[in-house]
């Protein structure tokens, strides 16, 4: 009898041992409850069951017994919250440049906009032609003419310094990248060495499920999680980042082993850098080529790296690159080269003298001056500009010349009033210029230019359609690209904070269900108590009859 | 069963109000600008709106020149007008002189007046606009008829004589785009409207004065001519002065008139030009305005709505996340 008089003070004893540690866990969980990335936990408890013995008929149990202790996750919820961490990464990058470059193109407001400023210019050429003579009105031309100048060069500047900050973060995100591939690889280590004794990590898996969760949001990556608990990470491609407990440290380089020599210009003239893996020494590198594979993969390093563009390292041009950047500076270096070279071509007028090969200007200023080849549009550089020496501003003579960006280096081809070319030489027969002061035939045709369809190509882009018409399709165009990552940043956001909601839904710590918990564990406490003292009863009565 | 934890709603709540701030924000946006769409991504029709900014931007433009143009024209029409009157003045004088009953001494007098009408004339034909001579063509720095002398006589107003002075540019036409494509002659060179004018009240004056005037009937006089000897060319003199009287009839007819109904079409041209383009622009407004305008009414009535929805998020936020269950315990 006194068999299972034992047998209920170690079953009460168990219990309470068991309610404590059920209590310390639901305290940890509360304590943790704001705590990113914790998952709550909960204590496996089961029934002691008797050891079997002959004696013993009646198996009535001995008490409860804990098991393991387990991290409530779901490893499924917690890979979509990593993609959509990933896909929000890119997103969030691409809207936030795109809304910068967007301003541009505003469509209010008191900052002029290059359709405006095109429009200001024709107006006050074709203003001049009322009385070419007239000094105010020539001088609008001029004032006009800089106000253009300035508008295209600042508009494209935007553009090249947004590409060129863009490069210097494709650093910052792999120094980022590769410090959490490091605390990965120390994480598996900790993982594997307390798994392979027994126990289970998890407090590192917490950690590493965080750490997991910045990277993804950096660059997309792929996972696999090893029978030994490591977790090894590849890119899209398939190159290891992490394997088991080693990382490989990605490099960001200006000059890739790769490259056959001569690196492709940037838009604001330096060169994109390249986003690689060294297998050889930091002497003698031997470079793999990441840079694609991230770009095409999600994440903000993804995000930074489509909209900078890639160039393959053959180009020659900063505009053969791909990307959203690239793509609307073309756009604004398409009108640079039609104004410096079809515009200046007009602003010649036709040949004075047709027996030589060389085109000679009939067109004058006011002191009846033929205007250089470059009159009317020019470009800041030393070296020699008509390479071709035939007199007319052609686009080969600029990509001779071996500027790559003309945008950064427009000027205005004249300085004052007078020098603007307003008349044109009435006959055709060489020799002295002579232009009336109140010619304004030239400034007429300058101003017919408007209306006429011109054909814009630099790159991949080409365009045929007239001033206006590039302006407001450029306009459209980044309409487009701005609210398409909008959409996406947006469709993006939503869904990484459902998922968020779902991870949390099942991991999070809900203080209602551990303050339910708490009390259900303190009155199985008390109750176990309680049998302590029916034990100790029941012994009392036993000595009594004694 | 569905698990709700605390990260979870607090989760839930803020990115409502959230939501509902960033509504209220856009909505008050609109209001206080008046305008809906201030990026190209705020509408579809961005491209659509630059080009009608641009069509009206450049509207305004063409307005200016316009209205520059047609005053040009304006001022022209008045010399012309003053031009006719002269014409027709000298008419009269010379069909009074041509009259027989009148003495030689009786026309000397009368070619007072008419060398003045000339001179009148002469200025009208210099006419200066805005610092340019009016009728100088291209060369508008320079007056298109300069003042010379005859031999004959010695001295007083007889002796001036005008001559046009050809140069490059005197023949041109200037003109100015007044819409895409279109442009609008400005002047007409001189020779063309004073010419013949100029002409007869210079052939008229020097017969009136005594003195022949070569080449015979028309043609600038070249100032040869020798005086008449009365009373045997008493008669040539009175022919002379009709040969001047059917020139000044041809000034009037071939070149002032028609000059006038010229300018006349050129300017009713700028003003149907500067109608349509008002019209054009005002429907361009129209149209800009429903694209980017806001519209009042309405983003009032869903500032409102966007209001209510940020109160309640904010008080069901304060309701729910006050709520715990130790509260009960």
């Amino acid at each position: 009898m006194v068999q299972f008089t034992s047998k209920l003070l170690t079953s009460a004893v168990s219990s309470m041992t068991a309610q404590q540690a059920l209590l310390a866990n639901s305290s940890n969980n509360i304590a943790n409850v704001n705590t990113p990335g914790y998952t709550r936990r909960e204590i496996d408890i089961r029934n002691r069951s008797e050891p079997v013995s002959v004696d013993s008929v009646l198996r009535v149990g001995s008490g409860v017994q804990i098991g393991d202790i387990r991290r409530i996750t779901n490893e499924f919820l917690e890979t979509s919250l990593r993609s959509a961490g990933a896909k929000q990464g890119k997103a969030e990058v691409k809207n936030e440049y795109l809304s910068r470059i967007e301003n541009i193109f505003a469509l209010s407001g008191s900052q002029s906009s290059i359709g405006g400023a095109l429009n200001n210019f024709f107006s006050s050429v074709n203003q001049v032609s009322l009385d070419p003579s007239n000094l105010d009105l020539r001088l609008d031309v001029l004032q006009r003419g800089e106000e253009l100048v300035t508008t295209i060069k600042s508009a494209y500047e935007e553009i090249a310094n947004a590409q060129a900050e863009l490069d210097q973060r494709v650093s910052q995100e792999v120094d980022s990248i590769n410090s959490l591939t490091r605390e990965l690889a120390n994480l598996n280590n900790a993982v594997g060495l307390r798994e392979a004794a027994g126990v289970a990590a998890i407090d590192e898996r917490d950690q590493r499920d965080v750490v997991l969760g910045k990277l993804s949001a950096k660059i997309g990556v792929k996972t696999l999680e090893l029978p030994s608990g490591m977790v090894n990470v590849y890119l899209d491609n398939g190159f290891p980042l992490v394997s088991e407990g080693t990382s490989r440290q990605l490099t960001v380089t200006t000059s890739p082993s790769f490259a056959p020599g001569q690196m492709p210009p940037s838009l604001g003239g330096g060169i994109l850098s390249y986003v690689t893996y060294n297998f050889g020494t930091e002497a003698a590198p031997t470079h793999l080529d990441l840079t694609k594979v991230i770009k095409n993969g999600e994440g903000s390093l993804g995000g930074v790296l489509q909209l900078r563009g890639y160039a393959e390292v053959t180009n020659t041009s900063a505009f053969q690159a791909d990307g959203e950047l690239v793509q609307m500076a073309a756009r604004i270096e398409s009108l640079t080269r039609n104004l410096l070279t079809a515009v200046n071509t007009e602003y010649l007028g036709a040949d004075e003298n047709p027996a030589t090969t060389q085109h000679e200007a009939s067109s004058g200023d006011l002191n009846g001056n033929p205007p250089p080849v470059f009159g009317l549009f020019d470009f800041d550089y030393s070296g020699v500009k008509d390479v071709d020496g035939d007199g007319l501003p052609s686009l080969s003579d600029l990509t001779a010349s071996g500027v790559d960006s003309f945008s950064r280096f427009l000027t205005l081809g004249f300085s004052s009033a007078a020098q603007f070319a307003a008349g044109r030489d009435s006959n055709t027969t060489s020799g002295a210029l002579t232009i009336a002061p109140g010619d304004g035939s030239n400034a007429q045709a300058i101003a017919g230019l408007r209306t006429q369809v011109q054909s814009f190509a630099v790159g991949n882009f080409s365009f045929l359609g007239t001033f206006d018409e590039l302006y407001n399709s450029s306009v459209s165009t980044i309409g487009n690209l701005k609210s398409s990552a909008q959409i996406e940043y947006d469709v993006a956001k939503q869904s990484y904070s459902m998922t968020s909601v779902k991870r949390d839904e099942f991991s999070s710590v809900s203080l209602d269900e551990e303050f339910a918990n708490v009390i259900k564990f303190q009155k199985a406490f008390q109750a176990s108590a309680r049998m302590i003292k029916t034990a100790s009863d029941i012994l009392e009565t036993i000595v009594g009859l004694i | 069963m569905r698990r709700v934890s605390e990260n979870q709603s607090v989760r839930m709540l803020v990115s409502n109000a959230q939501e509902n701030k960033r509504r209220l924000n856009d909505l008050s946006n609109q209001l206080t600008s008046g305008v809906r769409v201030n990026k190209p991504s705020d509408s579809v029709d961005a491209g659509s709106i630059a080009r009608y900014q641009t069509l009206i931007a450049k509207v305004d433009s063409y307005g200016t020149t316009i209205s520059q143009a047609k005053s040009f024209l304006e001022f022209q029409d008045s010399i012309i007008s003053q031009s006719t009157e002269i014409i027709t003045r000298a008419k009269e004088i010379a069909q009074q002189a041509a009259n027989e009953t009148l003495s030689s001494q009786s026309r000397a007098q009368l070619a007072e007046e008419v060398y003045q009408l000339r001179d009148q004339f002469a200025n009208l034909a210099n006419s200066n606009y805005q610092g340019r001579y009016v009728y100088g063509g291209s060369d508008d720095d320079d007056p298109p008829y300069d003042a010379a002398e005859y031999d004959e006589p010695a001295s007083g107003p007889a002796k001036v004589r005008y001559v046009f002075d050809a140069e490059a540019g005197t023949a041109d036409n200037k003109s100015v785009r007044v819409t895409d494509g279109i442009s609008v002659t400005l002047n007409t060179p001189a020779d063309q409207v004073f010419g013949t004018g100029l002409e007869a009240l210079e052939r008229l004056s020097r017969t009136l004065a005594g003195f022949k005037t070569t080449p015979d009937v028309s043609g600038t006089p070249d100032g040869t001519g020798a005086a008449y000897t009365f009373p045997d060319e008493y008669h040539a003199q009175t022919e002379d002065i009709r040969d001047a009287i059917n020139l000044l009839n041809t000034a009037r007819d071939i070149d002032l008139i028609p000059e006038r109904v010229s300018l006349g079409g050129r300017l009713r041209r700028l003003e149907t030009g500067q109608a349509l383009l008002e019209l054009s622009k005002n429907s361009a407004k129209e149209v800009l305005s429903r694209l980017q305008d806001a519209d009042e009414t309405e983003a009032a009535a869903n500032l409102q709505q966007a209001q209510t929805a940020l109160q309640a998020s904010y008080a069901v936020t304060a309701k729910v996340l006050r709520m715990t269950i130790l509260d009960y315990v």
